[in-house]
Parts: structure tokens; C-alpha cells; sequence
């Protein structure tokens, strides 16, 4: 036990297990699991992001949605609370996620799950004026405003259709408008596609369950 | 200066001559610059901290600026925490314990030639990498490049930097260990020896497998809370506990009453510090084995936690001596927090009480208290024991360490029962689906209010702290030149 080699074996021994366990096995199996095709309309579950949502990945990534928010509605075993409070129609699983760049399951719920988030919410507008100003549309909520996502520009000519409908304190100046970048175009068409409400042989949907 | 060489082996043969000076001298610099380094990044990190738990009470606190937003502010608190501080901290005391306790200076007997200079300007060049890649990732997330992978959101450029630099530091570690002049191996150089081979595999396989070449997400949660329960369990906790092994009993006066505990519950430890991460997957997307293995690790991490606080707790000491070395109290209240994190996490796992807190302020109380408590309290202790030792001298301010210590763990005590309570509040309103998101947002303003508090007087403690080894070191740098005047 008290040479290098002798321990460096145990060691290496030891700390196997839960690499195999947890690293290897997730690696072989998880990672392997492969879409499940839609009887109805020829696609397949989980459906394919668009391109705007792909790159909406990448804002929710480097803004930090992590931090506040998770995407993971937990087994009923568990708690039946998530279900219960609309978070979604099933609990998720593994194969849900095949579709994303990254897992953002998230570990701190500052904010609400948003796994599906897209059939919440499914209103862009709403989604581009809560990013803008959270208690605007969202009394008492703590969400920081994401502003450096849109620009304030003088109207030329005609008012743009992106504009935001803002009123209040939020309203820009008299011939000025608030217009999203591409940045949060991005990152709501990926909200929108947040959507665990199709079924998959593991993780079948009540029929008579409703998103409230 | 002879009775307070702490560390040193048990040289029973006799046979060995060990120069304790020499291998002070060759360790000094890298030490001192990794632990100088580490304790500012402290103070940032404390500093973010603080105005991230400011943020969560006032949202439009510092708002409208795209780097200072709470989704970047938050990330990079954590991680200079992780590597800024901890990890650099644990890096200067396993290469300082490791000399001292294998009896033999850095870069071999030879150390003062050419090749001992070549081995340290490698070892210090390796601690500037160190610190520039976490100065540039944490840029990185400010300027938005953050990978979005949680504990991991250095790009992946900058975690390659740090992986490199630890393995030039970490090397060295293994390698004294192989060359060491003393005989029987203590359970202090078996931890060490399992915290620097760990590091690399878990920060690269993680790294590899999430950043630098993304696995299919739908394999990640698991990989990602690995991680996470890895990096604490078998990282930054193996050296803490080297720590304690190493200098406690010398700071006591005592020894260990059973050297077959520590040998048992350090390969137990080891077993199930692996599975330690699976509670944040609790009822999450993963197959139910791994929910039901995530459940019995967090339970079971009690045994190894209660054995080793019964070996090192269960020392003669007398109140006195520990009255007397702040590096003891350090020590114990760094067991008695590693007690309170395996039994909050041993909670924690309870499916009932998993389902209930695990996205609140509960899971946040316990990984605040694996870093602040159970891995930064050792670290604080070998800061306070090496540098005397190191500079071959006294230089702490005695006032300086005692407020530290109080504020640290006043601090601590806040913070942990605020987060503690405010997410068992946020959890009962959490399953109750009847009661709104955004009233249950309101019930824990009170607790944010005053984790403001709590941070607040965290980063107090950091800045005495950092007063403290600002002070030592110009102590130095003044007695050095005063005879040449």
C-alpha cells in the first residue's frame, strides 16, 4: 500500500467505479439514444430546432438563463408538483434533450422551469416585452432586464413591425422605438421551441392533461 | 523554531537526514505566490458574491449593462471561488504539505543547482498559467463566451490552460511522493497523492465530454453532476482532509488513536465520492438507478464523513492549545462543518425531501457550505500554519486573524442558516402547486435581504484576510531591504 504504484492501482480501482457508472455508461447508452418518428405527419420526436433557435442555444448559454432557471420536469416518483403546477405534461427524459447543444437541466429554480416554456408562452411579442422589462408583464418578479438585447432607435420613415408595444415608463421617446437584435429574436424562437409535449415510448402523455 | 517545523514524518529510522530548511526554500516561492493569488481572487469572488445576492433583492441594481446582469455575475462568483480561490489554495497546500511530509525539497537533492532553478521557474511559471486562465475565463463570461455549462463555463481555450497548468504544478506533488525519504506513507500523503491524480481526470474527462467536444445532451446531466460532486468530493475535500490529518495532531499535542479508521474511511470516501453529485439528478432525466444510486451515496457519504470526524475529533486536546493556534480552530471547525454537510446532503437525498428543496435555497446552503466550510476552513488553517514557517517568522497580525476568524464563521453560520431556512420555506411552497410562482418569490425576499448581510460580512473577512497577508508579505519585503540601508 505504501508504494506509488500500489497505491496509484487502488486509487485508480476505486475512482473506476463511478466513472463507469456515471461518465461511461451515460457516454455509451444515453448518448446513443436516437429520435423516435411522429406517426402523424412523417417528422420525429423530439423535433429539430430551427436555425433561430440553434442559435438562441447559444444567447441562453452565455446571458446565464442557467443560473435562475431549470429544464426538467421531475418524475412523479419524486414529486408530482411540477406536473401539477404546469411546468409540463409529463416528466422528462433523457431523450428529450438528444435535440440541444447542451443539457441546461439547471440546479437553482430562481425562476420558472421552462422546459416547456414554448406551449406556455406561446406568444413571441410577449416573450421579446418580458425580456425587455420582466414587471412589465410580470408583477414582482425579479428576472434583471435583458435591454442590452434590444436597441432604442429613432423611427425612419415607417414604424418597424418589430417594434415592441411598450407603454408606461418603459415607452421610448417621442419618434424613437425599441427593436430586438438578432441576439433576442434568437433566444425567444428558442424559448418558443422549448416544448416536451409530444410523447415518446418511455414518457407517454395523458390525453386528457392540458397545459394550464 | 525547531518544535513548530509542523508537518514533518515520522522518522523512526533515523537514518535520514532531512534539511527542513532546504525544503522550505524550495517550495517558498510557488507557495506563497499560489496562496497570494488565491486569497484575491477570494476577495473578488466575495465581492461578487455579494453584489450578486444584492441583485437578487433589488433587480435593476447595476441593470441594463450586458456584462453585470446576475446570469454572468453569478457563474463567475462561483467559479473564481472554485478555481480562483479553492483550487489554487489546494494546489500551494498539497505542494507544500507534500515536501514537508515526504521530507525532501522540491526538484529532488539537487535542488539548489541548475536544475532545481530550471524545476521552480517551470512550478512558478505554471502558477502564472494557472492564474491567467482563470483572470481570462472569467473575462470571458463576462464578455459573453460563457459555455453555459454549469462550474464549467470557461471556454474551452481557458479550461485547457488550466489543465495544463495543473499538470505541470500536480506533477511535482506525485512525483515527491514517489521519491520520498521517509517510510511508511501517512494517510495525509494518500489523500494528497488521490486529490492530484483526481483533478486532472475529472476536470479533463468533464471538460472533454461537455465543452471542448459536447456529447450528445441527452448523456450530459449525469456527466455534468459527476462532475460537480466529484470536484468537491474527490478534489478540493482529499486536500482539506490531508490538511487536518497532517497538522492536527501535531497542533493538538495528540496522535491518531486509529490508524485503521483513517486507512477504512479513506478508500470509502474515495468509493462514494464519486456518486456524491447524483442528488442534483434526483427525479431528473436519467434512468431510476441512477436516481436510487444518487439517493443511497448521499446517505451513505454520512459513514465515511462520521469516521473520519470520530478519528480526528477523538484526539486528546486541550482547550488551551486549541485557544492558542488558530490553525487548529480553523482545522476543527472545518470537521465539524464536513459533519453538517454530509448530514444536510444525507437529507437532502431523501426522495421526500429531495422533491421538495432541490431547486431552492437548500441545495445552494450545501454547496456554500462544501466550499466556505468543509474545503475553505482547512485551507485558511494551512494558510496560517505554512507562512511563518515559510518566511521564518512571525507575521500575522494577532488582531487581524482573530477578526477574520470570528467574521468568517459569523459569516458562514449566517449565510448557511439563511439559505438553509429560505429554501425549506420556498420548497413547502414550492409543492404546494396552489400557491403562485411569484408569491412564492416574495416569501424569500426576507432571507435574500439578509444574505446580503451574511456576504457582506464574507467579504469583510476576505479583505481582513487580505490586510492580513498584504501585511506579512510587505513585512517581508521590508525586513529585506532595511539592512542594506
Amino acid at each position: 500500500m505504501h508504494r506509488l504504484t500500489t497505491l496509484l492501482s487502488g486509487i485508480f480501482l476505486v475512482f473506476l467505479t463511478s466513472w463507469l457508472g456515471l461518465v461511461a455508461y451515460p457516454a455509451l447508452h444515453l448518448g446513443r439514444l436516437t429520435p423516435v418518428p411522429d406517426p402523424d405527419n412523417g417528422g420525429s420526436f423530439p423535433p429539430t430546432y430551427g436555425g433561430q433557435a440553434i442559435a438562441g442555444q447559444r444567447v441562453y448559454a452565455t446571458e446565464g438563463c442557467i443560473s435562475c432557471h431549470s429544464q426538467q420536469v421531475r418524475q412523479s416518483s419524486v414529486t408530482t408538483s411540477d406536473v401539477d403546477r404546469g411546468w409540463g405534461l409529463r416528466p422528462s427524459v433523457a431523450r428529450d434533450y438528444l435535440r440541444d447543444s447542451t443539457a441546461f437541466l439547471g440546479s437553482r429554480r430562481l425562476g420558472q422551469d421552462l422546459s416547456n416554456v414554448g406551449v406556455r408562452r406561446p406568444d413571441a411579442k410577449w416573450h421579446l416585452i418580458h425580456l425587455y422589462h420582466p414587471s412589465a408583464v410580470c408583477e414582482g418578479s425579479v428576472m434583471p432586464c435583458f435591454s442590452h438585447l434590444f436597441l432604442i432607435r429613432k423611427i425612419q420613415g415607417q414604424p418597424s413591425d418589430e417594434a415592441l408595444n411598450l407603454t408606461g415608463d418603459d415607452a421610448p421617446k417621442e419618434g424613437y422605438e425599441v427593436v430586438p437584435t438578432a441576439e433576442a429574436k434568437n433566444l425567444v424562437a428558442y424559448l418558443l421551441a422549448l416544448r416536451h409535449d409530444y410523447p415518446l415510448p418511455e414518457a407517454p402523455v395523458k390525453k386528457n392533461g392540458a397545459a394550464k | 523554531m525547531s518544535d513548530h517545523t509542523l508537518p514533518h514524518h515520522d522518522d523512526k529510522s533515523g537514518h535520514l537526514h532531512v534539511d527542513i530548511k532546504a525544503i522550505d526554500a524550495s517550495v517558498r516561492l510557488p507557495v506563497i505566490i499560489l496562496f497570494g493569488n488565491a486569497i484575491h481572487w477570494l476577495v473578488i469572488a466575495s465581492l461578487l458574491s455579494l453584489i450578486v445576492s444584492v441583485k437578487l433583492i433589488a433587480p435593476g441594481f447595476l441593470g441594463g449593462v450586458s456584462f453585470l446582469t446576475y446570469g454572468r455575475l453569478a457563474p463567475m462568483a462561483r467559479d473564481l471561488m472554485l478555481y480562483g480561490w479553492a483550487s489554487q489554495a489546494a494546489l500551494g497546500t498539497g505542494i507544500w504539505l507534500m515536501a514537508r511530509l515526504c521530507g525532501r525539497p522540491l526538484g529532488g537533492e539537487h535542488s539548489g543547482g541548475f536544475g532545481g532553478e530550471l524545476l521552480r521557474t517551470l512550478v512558478i511559471s505554471a502558477t502564472v498559467l494557472w492564474n491567467l486562465a482563470v483572470l481570462l475565463g472569467t473575462l470571458a463570461i463576462l464578455a459573453g463566451y460563457s459555455s453555459g455549462v454549469e462550474w464549467l463555463e470557461y471556454p474551452s481555450w481557458a479550461s485547457a490552460m488550466l489543465l495544463l497548468s495543473f499538470l505541470l504544478i500536480g506533477i511535482w506533488a506525485v512525483l515527491l511522493f514517489d521519491r520520498r525519504g521517509t517510510g511508511r506513507a501517512v494517510v495525509a500523503q494518500w489523500y494528497l497523492v488521490a486529490a492530484f491524480c483526481w483533478f486532472p481526470w475529472v476536470y479533463g474527462t468533464a471538460n472533454l465530454l461537455l465543452v471542448w467536444k459536447p456529447i450528445q445532451a441527452s448523456a450530459q446531466g449525469p456527466i455534468q453532476s459527476w462532475y460537480c460532486g466529484s470536484l468537491l468530493a474527490l478534489w478540493l475535500l482529499p486536500v482539506a482532509l490531508a490538511s487536518a490529518y497532517a497538522l492536527l495532531p501535531r497542533l493538538l499535542g495528540s496522535h491518531l488513536n486509529r490508524r485503521n479508521l483513517a486507512t477504512l474511511s479513506f478508500w470509502m470516501l474515495l468509493l462514494l465520492g464519486g456518486w456524491n453529485g447524483m442528488d442534483r439528478l434526483i427525479g431528473g432525466p436519467v434512468p431510476a438507478w441512477m436516481t436510487s444510486a444518487g439517493v443511497v451515496a448521499g446517505v451513505l457519504f454520512l459513514i465515511p464523513v462520521f469516521m473520519i470526524s470520530m478519528n480526528l475529533l477523538g484526539m486528546d486536546r486541550k482547550e488551551a492549545i486549541v485557544a492558542g493556534s488558530i490553525s487548529a480552530r480553523f482545522l476543527l471547525m472545518g470537521l465539524y462543518a464536513l459533519i453538517c454537510v454530509g448530514s444536510i446532503g444525507a437529507l437532502a437525498s431523501l426522495p421526500s425531501v429531495s422533491g421538495a428543496v432541490r431547486f431552492t435555497a437548500f441545495t445552494e446552503a450545501k454547496t456554500q457550505l462544501w466550499i466556505l466550510g468543509a474545503i475553505s476552513l482547512p485551507l485558511f488553517a494551512v494558510l496560517y500554519e505554512s507562512f511563518p514557517q515559510l518566511l521564518g517568522r512571525d507575521c500575522w497580525s494577532p488582531v487581524l486573524t482573530g477578526r477574520h476568524y470570528i467574521l468568517t464563521l459569523v459569516g458562514i453560520a449566517m449565510l448557511i442558516s439563511l439559505l438553509l431556512l429560505g429554501g425549506l420555506f420556498t420548497g413547502i411552497a414550492l409543492a404546494d402547486p396552489t400557491v403562485s410562482f411569484l408569491n412564492i418569490t416574495s416569501y424569500s425576499y426576507p432571507f435574500h435581504l439578509m444574505e446580503c448581510v451574511a456576504q457582506l460580512l464574507l467579504l469583510i473577512a476576505a479583505l481582513i484576510l487580505g490586510a492580513n497577508i498584504t501585511r506579512a508579505l510587505a513585512g517581508d519585503y521590508l525586513l529585506n531591504k532595511q539592512p542594506r540601508k
